[in-house]
């Protein structure tokens, strides 16, 4: 349970981290397309990443989120 | 075409006849007929919320707005909703233990009880109200500018625009919410099938996704990297809409309510993972789509790309299909908008619940009929309206939080604030006052005020007495 709500909180964090990096010139610098990935522009093959992450991280988060696997257990 | 058109909307209606009296019961109670009896499970779960979110909006603006914005597009959609469904992952559990053991009655409802104040939920619904109509009504424009592209000279874009309105009407009070859960079933499935079919010959003009960007750059280099060439995506407009479209499940009825009746939990959850696949699956093609106009169409009207790229471009019975694919979509969404606000109407109203009940008929009727008239009077971009829309539901955003969030008695202060902060926007549309200060966006500075007031508020509140633990019983 205690392991849950570290687990939790880092899915938290790394959610907010990912958020915020998306709007640095770490993701979209302006103006810059190179270096591309496959033909595909930076901002646009860097965002895809990050747009899956945020998924991943939701799926880790039904599996970690403490007061949901309460709410199971009491079913 | 016309053949096409015929038989895929003989299919589409029959589907919707077919759920519409799947869902009809004599005698049902209020609570069947307003929430669906709260027992939605995954497939339909998922469908129905990305149904709702994924509308005329997606299907025609996207690809509008990768044409004439670039890639950053998918930073302003794909991104947000990928951190959209994590909030809702979190929204969720929160209001669903919120609302354990009571029936829920809308957010206006819920929040009326939070702060022990009517106000806060008369705020919520104003707002509600100022910004899901007319997004309503634009969405009907939406459908019925493209009906008459395809069938010039048929009907007038009113016409059109009415009969989607009497559809939608008639449909949702034979069967209620389920009828229109149902509904969004069908159309997601068609979005997702129809947008791929038509994404991929877009791909296939190109001869792979190298080569697009490649062409695209050639056109117009500006487009392969934010802010795009009329500059719009700037890290601050991309960063103000990542969080107007983070709050929607926290303020767009619609959403809440489609939380609200899962089944359970773990289908809740699961529901928020596969919304986010479905999000990426959706969008990437408008990609595709919106590159393609950027090379061929790069100076048309947006009417005449919808009209060139899913239509004249595309096989007799793809560009059928996107026809009939449009229709559900509109419909799907406008209906879950209205009956959403018709939700929240009930929940603000007292008294016996057969007048309650048909209180509620009457202001769906009437909401209905304000978004037609907004149909006919309003013309504006669809992506850009959308994003008003957000933003503006998003104020709410803080109030709600904190009213559902705190274990505290709430200062009405927040519901003043966040009115407040309603007039401030509300007056930044027409220009009255400016929508930029100090370099900062309104939008944005009204988010951030609005949260750290949210709080500042909860820290300095009283710890509620046990006693008051019986207002939410």
């Amino acid at each position: 349970m205690k392991k849950n709500k570290l687990y939790w909180r880092i899915c938290c964090i790394a959610a907010v981290f990912l958020c915020i990096i998306t709007y640095t010139p770490l993701v979209i610098p302006q103006g810059a397309f190179k270096p591309m990935l496959g033909g595909i522009p930076y901002s646009l093959w860097t965002s895809f990443i990050i747009t899956v992450l945020l998924v991943v991280l939701t799926y880790i988060g039904t599996r970690v989120h403490p007061g949901m696997q309460d709410e199971e257990d009491k079913l | 075409m016309i053949f096409w058109v015929w038989i895929f909307g003989l299919i589409y209606a029959g589907l919707l006849v077919f759920a519409s009296l799947k869902s009809y019961k004599k005698g049902r109670s209020s609570e069947e007929f307003m929430m669906a009896g709260g027992n939605i499970g995954l497939s339909l779960g998922v469908l129905t919320f990305a149904a709702a979110l994924f509308s005329t909006f997606t299907f025609l603006g996207m690809p509008d707005f990768f044409r004439i914005n670039g890639i950053g597009a998918w930073i302003f959609l794909a991104v947000s909703d990928g951190a959209m469904v994590f909030v809702l992952l979190w929204f969720g559990y929160e209001i669903r233990k919120k609302v354990r053991g009571m029936e829920f009655r809308g957010v206006s409802g819920l929040i009326s009880r939070c702060y022990e104040n009517k106000l806060a939920g008369y705020t919520f619904f104003l707002s509600a109200f100022l910004f899901l109509i007319p997004y309503v009504g634009i969405q009907i424009q939406g459908i019925a500018i493209f009906m008459d592209a395809a069938f010039p000279e048929s009907l007038p874009a009113w016409g059109w625009s009415l009969g989607i309105v009497l559809i939608m009407l008639t449909y949702s009070e034979i069967g209620g919410l389920k009828a229109i859960i149902f509904s969004d079933a069908i159309q997601g499935v068609l979005l997702l099938a129809v947008i791929w079919i038509i994404g991929w010959a877009c791909l296939d003009h190109f001869g792979g996704i190298g080569q697009m960007f490649e062409k695209v750059g050639s056109v117009k280099e500006e487009l392969l990297s934010t802010p795009g060439p009329k500059g719009l995506l700037t890290p601050q407009f991309l960063l103000a809409s990542l969080i107007a479209i983070l709050m929607i499940p926290v303020t767009q009825p619609q959403f809440t309510t489609r939380i609200v009746v899962m089944k359970s939990m773990k289908t809740m959850k699961l529901m928020a993972v596969s919304l986010g696949a479905f999000a990426i699956l959706v969008i990437i093609p408008t990609i595709f789509i919106g590159m393609y106009g950027a090379d061929l169409y790069g100076e048309y009207s947006s009417q005449e790309f919808f009209a060139m790229a899913f239509l004249n471009d595309q096989h007799e019975a793809v560009a059928a299909l996107a026809i009939i694919g449009l229709i559900a979509a509109g419909l799907s969404t406008t209906n879950a908008m209205i009956f959403a606000m018709g939700s929240e109407l009930r929940g603000l109203l007292t008294g016996a619940e057969n007048v309650i009940m048909k209180r509620t008929k009457i202001g769906i009727f009437v909401f209905s009929f304000i978004a037609f008239i907004f149909s006919i009077i309003v013309f504006d971009q669809l992506v850009l309206l959308a994003r008003v829309s957000f933003a503006g539901t998003g104020i709410m955003g803080p109030m709600i939080l904190l009213g559902i969030l705190s274990d505290r008695k709430i200062s009405p202060v927040m519901i003043y604030l966040s009115l407040t902060g309603l007039a401030i926007f509300l007056m930044s549309l027409p220009g009255i006052i400016p929508n930029m200060y100090f370099g900062i966006r309104l939008d944005l500075l009204l988010f951030i005020v609005l949260g750290i007031s949210a709080i500042g508020i909860y820290l300095t509140s009283e710890k509620r007495i046990v006693t008051d633990l019986k207002v939410n019983e």
